[in-house]
């Protein structure tokens, strides 16, 4: 076993001892049951899990929405770094999205900035069949590869996503808004089937940040509301 | 000590040595087009800053780390008062209203460019605010800074006054 195979196995095996590991195998996740016949799958981007997403999928879980929160920087023991998530192993995510589709529950995973990529990685990995369930929402996702002032940007490839639906939620008030036509382009030829919203007179992580804005704290407060209205909006429940 | 603390802590360290990385060198890259009005109207190229070092940054006002440097640029303007130097600050992607609504809290004497939909930012291939470009007097991109800094100091100023001197020592020749 290398070196980094073993602290992979000291991690799982200290959150497998710890409260509440919901299944071995399967990153460690918070479960807010529901009785509601749609599933969430929150994966918070490389800070880590905050307090208003808590509160969110409390509220959803509240309105019938079953929600899984996982935070993958703690599960996986890596560095507070969006490249952190590239780090994350995919069969560990198919088998969270399989276990999730396991639920027959329209499944909507919701990724923040860079989590989006061991998502979309896991969701090329599932059969067509199983990706075709499934529904996806990235907050400002961050795909690329390359992003150096001067060049052009590259983004990564994650092989086929024919089948999948894609709804980014992209802040008005972000250095990659002006991007953003780009990302959907290159998420279309991967096959996805993607759509976008643009969040106005929000920032980036609007939920944690250290000077934010009276909108950006009541939106906040009422990000439960945000993504319910997206879900319902999109059509894919 | 619990995984995620540890991580936290890695993270925290690594995450100063990317900000460490500081100004980078580029071998005179020709610029791409500047093409934005200021706030009078006017439309502005590089054409107008010829002869000058030019400072360009690229902000918004809902950035923190570019309201953070801002003071400094407007101490080193008028530090350089008679010197050639062009600090130039090219709005991104943001409404007029946004703007003024800002230089209502913060007065600079520099020029402001705005770049409402974005298409001087993507010229120029920015993806971070805020993000500032050094340009010697022949037009051509010296250094890339990503990131906010003190415009009127250190690594900074040192970098800006070479370029000044490089300039000078052309024009004797």
């Amino acid at each position: 076993m290398n070196m980094k195979r073993l602290e992979r196995f000291l991690a799982a095996l200290l959150f497998a001892l710890g409260a509440g590991a919901a299944h071995a195998g399967l990153p460690e996740h918070r479960v807010f049951a529901a009785e509601g016949e749609r599933l969430l799958l929150w994966v918070s981007a490389a800070r880590g899990r905050t307090e208003p997403e808590l509160h969110a999928a409390g509220q959803l879980a509240a309105r019938g929405v079953e929600t899984w929160s996982v935070d993958l920087v703690s599960a996986y023991f890596l560095p507070q770094l969006p490249r952190s998530m590239d780090a994350v192993p995919t069969p560990d995510m198919v088998d969270w999205l399989r276990a999730a589709l396991a639920r027959d529950k329209q499944v909507v995973v919701y990724a923040i900035n860079r989590a989006a990529v061991p998502v979309l990685r896991a969701a090329a990995a599932l059969d067509p069949a199983e990706r075709a369930r499934l529904c996806v929402m990235l907050a400002y996702p961050n795909l690329y590869t390359v992003a150096e002032p001067l060049a052009e940007p590259e983004y990564l490839n994650f092989g086929s996503l024919t089948g999948l639906r894609v709804r980014v939620l992209q802040p008005r008030r972000s250095a990659a808004t002006p991007w953003l036509p780009g990302l959907l382009d290159s998420l279309a030829a991967q096959g996805v089937a993607v759509r976008h919203v643009i969040l106005e007179n929000l920032r980036e992580g609007w939920w944690m940040r250290e000077t934010p804005t009276e909108f950006e704290m009541a939106e906040s407060r009422r990000m439960h509301e945000l993504l319910l209205r997206e879900l319902d909006e999109w059509g894919c429940q | 000590m619990k995984p995620g603390m540890l991580g936290m802590i890695a993270g925290v360290l690594l995450a100063g040595a990317v900000q460490a990385a500081g100004f980078e060198a580029r071998p005179a890259t020709p610029a791409p087009d500047l093409l934005a009005q200021d706030l009078a109207g006017a439309t502005k190229t590089l054409a107008d800053y010829r002869g000058k070092v030019v400072l360009l940054n690229f902000w918004a006002s809902w950035c923190p780390p570019c309201l953070r440097e801002m003071p400094s640029m407007e101490r080193l303007r008028v530090k350089m008062t008679g010197r050639p130097l062009a600090v130039v600050a090219l709005d991104s992607a943001e409404t007029r209203a946004e703007v003024d609504a800002f230089l209502a809290k913060m007065q600079v004497g520099f020029p402001i460019l705005l770049d409402p939909d974005g298409s001087n930012t993507k010229r120029w291939k920015v993806f971070a605010l805020p993000t500032t470009f050094l340009l010697d007097a022949s037009g051509r991109i010296r250094y890339v800074l990503t990131g906010p800094t003190e415009w009127d100091e250190g690594e900074a100023l040192t970098k800006i006054e070479a370029l000044l001197a490089e300039a000078a020592a052309a024009q004797a020749r």
